[in-house]
């Protein structure tokens, strides 16, 4: 550790820190657009300006690695005209566009121009102009407009060091420097979105969220993505019941800023205003289903097992948080006296997500808690048996791909009743009995336990209509019918119930750090001011990667 | 005898020989001579790489690229073997030449290859370098060829290659050719675009003779500075002291002469010629006329007016202590004919042409200068611009940016303004720009303070 003097006074960081961390660790904020704790330093924005005693010229703070007894000063009236210099320069292009851009709200160049610029413009020139390179989707997901952008090149060293797959460069030079995908190449890899997460300015946007919600309406959850069982930290970001967006939440551990293009488009899902009623058909098969009430439903659901206890099966899914999955595989255990329920997941196309603790980090199943439902008394089996029982209780109907194909559900409607928890329509909820309608993602509340074994809370973004209830009501209400479960228990009551017997579980509490994770940042380009002081020390300080030698000879 | 007296010339001694480009001639002049020299002691110990070092260091030679960094001393830089363990040492021939007003370096390629070649194999050896690289401006498409041909000739006749004369030393010279961006120069550019990348110059520290191409300690140095190192080692680091003003200045040195003198050309001259000789050299200023300003380093040079650079020794030190500076020794003569507004501006464009783009102040600031500049010339100036054009500038050098490009950028703009601003307030005055939009510059100190008293910066 090194001992630095900020502004007088003390910190002790790392090392391998450098003086803008030891600034930010002592709480001054410099402000700055390049640097990135993820990122390599290339210290070009010029914005972190401070004084270093002992160093006669101005530096940029992010290049100045920390010594013991470095004295920083960074207010001094000469690293503030510094600051105001490099503010100067950067708006002398910049459109002013705030009112029609994306990014107004999350910018770090209106807050830097606040924090650090000067309310008065000396420029009467004409602003540049990138004719072609303005307003063009430069891969499935980003949109770029070179006229906001402030050359900081995150968005380059994202894709060549994070993603490695180096689709970004600069083109031209100087002031006409442009920064665009290589020749015929788009910007399309699994994390393609995250480049725009990094763009401080609203150069780089996504395709889904441009002009839907100016950000300063957006409400923010804390939740995981259910895309893969890797389980990304995000925030849900909504208004009025409506999903605008996910954004990765930092997790060091997990998927530290990032998050993959397919869990981050997943959240239009959310957004479907499809939902499903309580159904039954009361008599044989072939009577039409109608509508009901939740009462009468489960009521139903209850009649139907009574009839023969022995002859009936459950299978549950990966979708459901570990306390969910818990109730319905005490339900069946002490209540039903049925045995214990399965589950069965689908294994998808493989999602990775990359953090500094365990570089690349795979999942394969597509769902987000197999672990959780295992620790919770579900049985894993990788093909369901096609034994027909009478009654068929699946929580939920979307547990599978399959669930979408009219043979494979032909072959679950063999019972003789079939109950299905549904999120959404398809095949099985068409082909079912009783249809107990139950809400998506944002509107449960829960843990998760991902491929890494850490148990991870989700919060209610949108309660859902009335007619649809979470799967932890609906078995709460059913339990109830054999006085299993008391209907007022919460999520966390039932966390805390099962928190013994669950292993893994031991010991968590609720609202503990390690559950709920980091909340949601302000500004996605500047994720990390949640972590404070944090930079992966394996991120060489100096340029871009090195190649080995080409052996040439003339 | 006089450092300063005049002598045959060293570093332009073949040129205008028949054929001087080949193998062939320049042996028949005596050349390779200190390479054999050199390696036939390598057995017998009688020649060490430390002793050629301490000879170049002796020498006093500096780098005749620009900075005038003393060479003998960026040579110790490079970590001891024990130090950088197995990785290689490269040096690299800095043959970028793109300075404004600098023309010398191509002499030498066109017309001496093998004296480059000579220098650069002496230096090898000197840093235990198995691999050297000349980085070639794009534009010079023939001093490739030259160069090409004159590597490939070293190493059929065994002055190139593994086991050199049955010395044990092996050596290979690549030329690699630039793309023609003026930044490639920059010492750190050039590594980069040598391996592949933009020019973009680096952060430094770690310096290259650390961490270099590839990672690798690695030293730059200009074409005529190992031309030098040649000469050195022919003729004892004592003959080169004693050429020169004085033991910071010293050596034979090129003088590129351009602009209105009589006779414009590269002239070899002891470092610290005074200025009124080398003036006479070049036939003085053309047509008889008066001498109006002199960019004695290249463009990155303050210009300096002719009553400035009256008497100034020619050197390093001489144009520091005359506020300007040495720089690649392109001397750009203005008669009283010259615009310098228009000088200025032909200046700023060729910076704001050629910034790299990486920093803030360099990439917006050299077109914003040249956006005010070619406003003012073109009869739309404004009263503040002139004071603006200052501050503006005062914010882009001094540390602002990764490299001194940016300084560089504004030497000619601050020099221009404040040695010529008459000439810059005539164009003002004849302005078409109304009056209302002449207003005087924001005062920023003020603004910083205020805003520093009512504590809205931290
Ligand atoms: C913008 C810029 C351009 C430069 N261009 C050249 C050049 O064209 N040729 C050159 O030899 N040095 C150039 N230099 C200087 C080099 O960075 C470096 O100092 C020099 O090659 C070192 O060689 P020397 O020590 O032999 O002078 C340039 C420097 C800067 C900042
Ligand atoms: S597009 Fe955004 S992230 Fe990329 S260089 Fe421009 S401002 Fe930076
Ligand atoms: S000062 Fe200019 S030329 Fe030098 S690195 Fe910065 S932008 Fe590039």
């Amino acid at each position: 550790m090194a001992k630095v003097t900020v502004d007088g006074r003390v910190v002790e960081v790392p090392n391998d820190a450098n003086a803008l961390e030891a600034c930010r660790a002592a709480g001054v904020d410099v402000p700055h657009f390049c640097y990135h704790p993820r990122l390599s330093i290339v210290g070009q924005c010029r914005m972190c300006m401070v004084e270093v005693e002992g160093v006669p010229k101005i530096q940029a703070s992010c290049t100045v690695p920390v010594r013991d007894g470095m004295v920083i000063k960074a207010s001094t009236e000469k690293a503030l005209a510094a600051r105001n210099a490099t503010m100067e320069f950067l708006l002398i292009n910049h459109p002013l566009d705030c009112p029609i851009c994306d990014q107004a709200g999350e910018c770090k160049l209106q807050d830097n121009a606040f924090a650090a610029g000067l309310p008065v413009s000396r420029t009467s020139e004409p602003r540049r102009q990138f004719p072609g390179y303005d307003r063009t989707p430069i891969g499935p997901h980003v949109i770029a407009d070179m006229t906001r952008c402030i050359q900081c090149t995150r968005c380059i060293r994202f894709c060549e060091e994070i993603t490695e797959t180096g689709e970004l460069t600069f083109i031209e030079r100087g002031g006409h420097t442009i920064v665009w995908t290589h020749e015929g190449k788009a910007l399309d890899n699994d994390l393609s979105a995250c480049a725009a997460d990094v763009c401080p300015v609203g150069a780089l946007t996504t395709r889904d969220f441009r002009f839907r919600k100016r950000v300063w309406w957006l409400d923010k959850t804390r939740s995981v993505c259910d895309g893969c069982e890797i389980g990304c930290n995000i925030s849900i970001e909504h208004r009025d019941r409506i999903v605008y967006r996910f954004l990765p939440r930092v997790a060091p551990a997990v998927n530290d800023f990032w998050m993959c293009d397919y869990g981050r488009f997943r959240s239009e899902e959310l957004n479907r205003q499809d939902f499903l009623k309580p159904e039954i058909r009361v008599a044989g098969g072939d009577a039409e289903r109608r509508q009901t009430n939740w009462g009468e439903a489960l009521d139903a659901v209850k009649a139907a097992i009574e009839k023969d206890p022995s002859k009936v099966r459950v299978i549950g899914s990966a979708f459901l948080t570990t306390e969910e999955a818990w109730l319905l595989a005490a339900l069946c255990k002490d209540s039903l006296k049925v045995g214990s329920p399965e589950f069965t997941v689908d294994i998808g196309p493989k999602r990775r997500i990359r953090n500094k603790v365990d570089g690349w980090i795979y999942g394969s199943e597509a769902a987000p808690n197999s672990r959780g439902c295992e620790a919770a008394g579900l049985t894993r089996t990788s093909s369901l048996s096609s034994s027909s029982p009478a009654v068929l209780y699946i929580s939920d109907a979307s547990f599978s791909e399959k669930c979408k194909d009219p043979a494979f559900v032909a072959g679950l409607r063999q019972a003789s009743v079939l109950i299905v928890h549904a999120r959404t329509r398809n095949a099985l909820t068409d082909a079912a009995d009783i249809v107990l309608p139950v809400a998506p993602l944002s509107g449960k509340e829960g843990t998760f336990v991902n491929a890494k074994g850490l148990v991870q809370r989700i919060d209610t973004a949108i309660v859902s209509p009335p007619v649809v209830r979470t799967d932890l009501e609906v078995l709460l209400n059913l339990g109830a019918r054999w006085n299993a479960f008391d209907t007022q228990w919460t999520a966390r009551d039932v966390f805390e119930k099962m928190q013994a017997s669950v292993a893994g579980y031991a010991g968590l509490a609720w609202d503990s750090d390690a559950l709920v994770g980091n909340p949601p940042s302000i500004s996605p380009a500047a994720a990390y001011d949640v972590l404070g002081l944090e930079r992966d020390p394996g991120v060489e300080v100096f340029s871009r990667p090195s190649v080995t030698a080409p052996d040439r000879l003339p | 005898m006089s450092g300063l007296s005049p002598a045959p010339p060293v570093l332009l001694a073949r040129i205008g020989k028949p054929n001087s480009v080949s193998l062939d001639s320049y042996v028949a002049d005596g050349g390779y001579a200190s390479w054999k020299k050199v390696l036939e002691g390598v057995k017998g110990g009688e020649w060490t790489p430390a002793k050629v070092t301490d000879m170049v260091k002796a020498s006093g030679l500096r780098g005749r690229g620009g900075a005038g960094f003393p060479c003998g001393m960026k040579w110790t830089f490079v970590p001891t073997k024990e130090k950088r363990g197995d990785k290689p040492v490269y040096l690299l021939c800095n043959a970028d030449e793109s300075e404004p007003g600098t023309f010398k370096d191509r002499l030498l390629i066109e017309k001496d290859p093998h004296q480059i070649l000579e220098g650069m194999m002496l230096a090898s050896f000197a840093l235990d370098v198995k691999h050297a690289y000349i980085y070639i401006r794009g534009e010079m498409v023939h001093g490739a060829e030259i160069l090409d041909k004159a590597v490939a000739e070293a190493h059929e006749k065994g002055f190139l290659g593994t086991d050199v004369l049955g010395s044990g030393v092996d050596l290979t010279i690549t030329v690699h050719r630039g793309a023609g961006a003026y930044i490639c120069g920059e010492e750190t550019a050039l590594i980069e675009s040598l391996e592949g990348k933009r020019g973009h110059p680096r952060i430094k520290p770690p310096f290259p003779a650390v961490s270099g191409a590839w990672g690798c300690p690695t030293v730059v140095n200009n074409v005529e500075t190992l031309s030098c190192v040649k000469h050195i080692v022919d003729r004892g680091a004592e003959w080169f002291k004693g050429v020169g003003r004085n033991e910071k200045n010293t050596g034979p040195k090129l003088y590129c002469v351009s602009g209105h003198v009589e006779k414009p050309g590269v002239y070899e001259a002891p470092t610290g010629i005074p200025w009124e000789e080398l003036l006479a050299l070049a036939g003085g200023v053309r047509g008889g006329r008066k001498l109006k300003a002199v960019i004695p380093g290249g463009s990155s040079a303050p210009m300096l007016t002719a009553a400035e650079i009256a008497g100034v020794p020619m050197d390093f030190d001489g144009l520091v202590a005359a506020k300007s500076m040495f720089g690649s020794a392109g001397i750009i003569v203005m008669d009283e004919t010259t615009d310098i507004p228009k000088a200025v501006t032909n200046i700023a464009k060729f910076y704001a042409h050629e910034s790299c783009g990486q920093c803030t102040p360099c990439r917006e600031g050299t077109p914003w200068l040249l956006k005010m500049l070619r406003r003012i010339v073109n009869g739309e100036g404004k009263k503040s611009d002139l004071d603006l054009l200052l501050q503006i500038s005062n914010q882009m050098g001094n540390g602002m940016t990764i490299c001194v490009f940016s300084d560089a950028a504004i030497a000619p703009v601050i020099s221009g303004i404040t040695k010529f601003r008459g000439e810059f307030e005539a164009y003002i005055e004849k302005s078409t720009k109304p009056e209302f939009e002449q207003k005087a510059p924001t005062d920023l100190t003020n603004e910083i303070a205020d805003r520093k008293a009512a504590g809205i910066h931290s």
